[in-house]
């Protein structure tokens, strides 16, 4: 699947309405971070749960991309300091272009 | 109380002493759109929630634990399962369970689920083999 | 701070005396081979396996890498395939990779601009074969709700204090990778060989809620290493 994104892109998590099973945080939602690296291509954990862990079994295999956030966009009142950060690793349909403010 | 250990046990104690009204809930009728979210919300995904600092503990894996451990890992090597399915069982069991469970039952509890809800066992023969086990188990400690 | 617990946590012991959670397990073992759903053999050859890990994996990536900068370069490259030069094998003991731990390995390098931490918010995710099983404490619903938010209040509950000028970088490994993190090596450890080195190198220094100490190690002063 072609890859959209490229590494220092601004990206913003979706926030779709999650029922029973995902691995894209609550505390992500919403907010915007920078893609820093890229993951290989995987199948979804929305497929893999329910036993689609591979393409021939209906697993959609997807980019996946290492986002870095800055804490103080995260959390409100956030109580470290302004350079501190967070990574985790989203899916490619979990992402879309950040918004210019 | 002097001790510090003894001032949280008395502030805790001070804390919980506040008046509540619960309504607990036993298949409403309606609750909001809120509650409902709340309700809907993936177990698993805890990060950020508000909790309190505790001791961070130690502790060896017991016999039990570890060979909970690799008889799930055996499962998914071959193929009943894979890690993600165990990890939505795990949320499936629902907040008492999941919560109330020590983290290596939580595995062997899903283990069991499995077997049933994929057509390898009856819910028969589990009852059958743990009642099995058990008394092995009470003849060898006896 | 941790506390050593020992032998001392009872598990939960049902009137007869018998472990409940024991009972259940041995059952599902028990059903699953007489089913064939996997052999004796497979649950014997993965309990060696899980036996035969532990924090020295790691301990040894790091001290390599301390010594050796082109070793070091390979590792934050290709974390899985520079395991192979300490022999450690991503792909064992199933030839395929564990179920939980998949083959994706990422070492993070601190910095003194950047302290690294790791987390799995939503399970436990963590890197067995470099380091053995996970802390009981890095599994608690408690250390992944508060990680995220307040990293330097949970750091400094374990001894780490760092100021505004040093970023401090959480990793949530809430998909396929798993990670560990490279301290950066301390003062007063030159000439030390990889061995005295790899001593200092704890678990918690590789997953960031520690920082190595010249004058201490999980069973022995570096002076008494390879004597």
């Amino acid at each position: 699947m072609k890859r959209t994104f490229e590494v220092g892109d601004r990206v913003t998590v979706k926030n779709a309405t999650s029922m029973f099973h995902t691995r894209t945080q609550a505390f992500t939602r919403g907010k915007t971070g920078v893609v820093v690296e890229f993951r290989p291509d995987w199948v979804i954990p929305e497929d893999e749960a329910w036993g689609r862990d591979t393409v021939e079994r209906g697993g959609r295999e997807e980019p996946f991309y290492v986002v870095r956030f800055k804490q103080k966009d995260l959390w409100p009142n956030y109580t470290g300091f302004d350079v501190d950060t967070l990574e985790t690793e989203v899916a490619q349909r979990w992402l879309e272009p950040a918004k210019e403010d | 109380m002097s001790s510090s250990e003894g001032f949280d046990e008395i502030e805790y104690r001070v804390g919980n002493l506040a008046p509540v009204l619960r309504t607990p809930l036993d298949s409403p009728y309606e609750i909001s759109n809120q509650l409902f979210a709340a309700l809907r919300h993936v177990l698993h995904d805890v990060g950020g929630q508000p909790d309190l600092p505790q001791p961070y503990l130690e502790k060896v894996e017991e016999e039990w634990e570890m060979n909970t451990y690799i008889t799930c890992e055996c499962l998914g090597w071959r193929g009943v399962w894979n890690s993600e399915e165990r990890r939505r069982a795990e949320n499936d069991l629902g907040a008492t369970l999941y919560f109330g469970l020590p983290y290596y039952a939580r595995w062997a509890t899903v283990a069991a689920k499995v077997l049933i809800n994929t057509g390898r066992i009856t819910p028969d023969e589990l009852s059958a083999k743990i009642d099995e086990v058990r008394a092995r188990l009470e003849k060898k400690s006896a | 701070m941790t506390q050593t617990h020992d032998h001392d946590h009872t598990p939960i012991q049902a009137s007869s005396g018998v472990n409940e959670f024991e009972v259940l397990e041995m059952a599902v073992r028990e059903l699953a081979i007489e089913k064939g759903l996997f052999s004796a053999e497979d649950h014997r050859r993965f309990s060696e396996w899980a036996e035969s890990i532990g924090p020295s994996g790691g301990s040894k990536l790091v001290a390599k890498a301390w010594v050796d900068p082109d070793f070091k370069a390979r590792l934050l490259a290709d974390g899985t395939e520079a395991c192979k030069e300490v022999g450690i094998d991503w792909l064992d003991p199933t030839g395929t990779g564990t179920p939980s731990d998949y083959t994706y390995f990422y070492v993070l390098e601190n910095t003194p601009q950047v302290h690294n931490v790791i987390v799995c918010t939503l399970c436990s995710c963590y890197p067995r074969p470099v380091l053995g099983m996970s802390p009981d404490w890095y599994r608690t619903p408690h250390y992944r709700r508060r990680l995220v938010r307040w990293p330097r209040e949970v750091l400094a509950e374990f001894g780490l204090h760092f100021g505004p000028d040093v970023e401090v970088r959480v990793h949530d490994s809430n998909q396929k990778s798993r990670f560990m993190v490279m301290p950066m090596r301390p003062e007063g450890t030159d000439g030390w060989t990889e061995e005295q080195l790899a001593a200092i190198v704890t678990r918690d220094t590789m997953i960031g809620v520690a920082l190595p100490q010249v004058d201490w190690t999980a069973t022995a002063p570096p002076s008494q290493v390879g004597s």
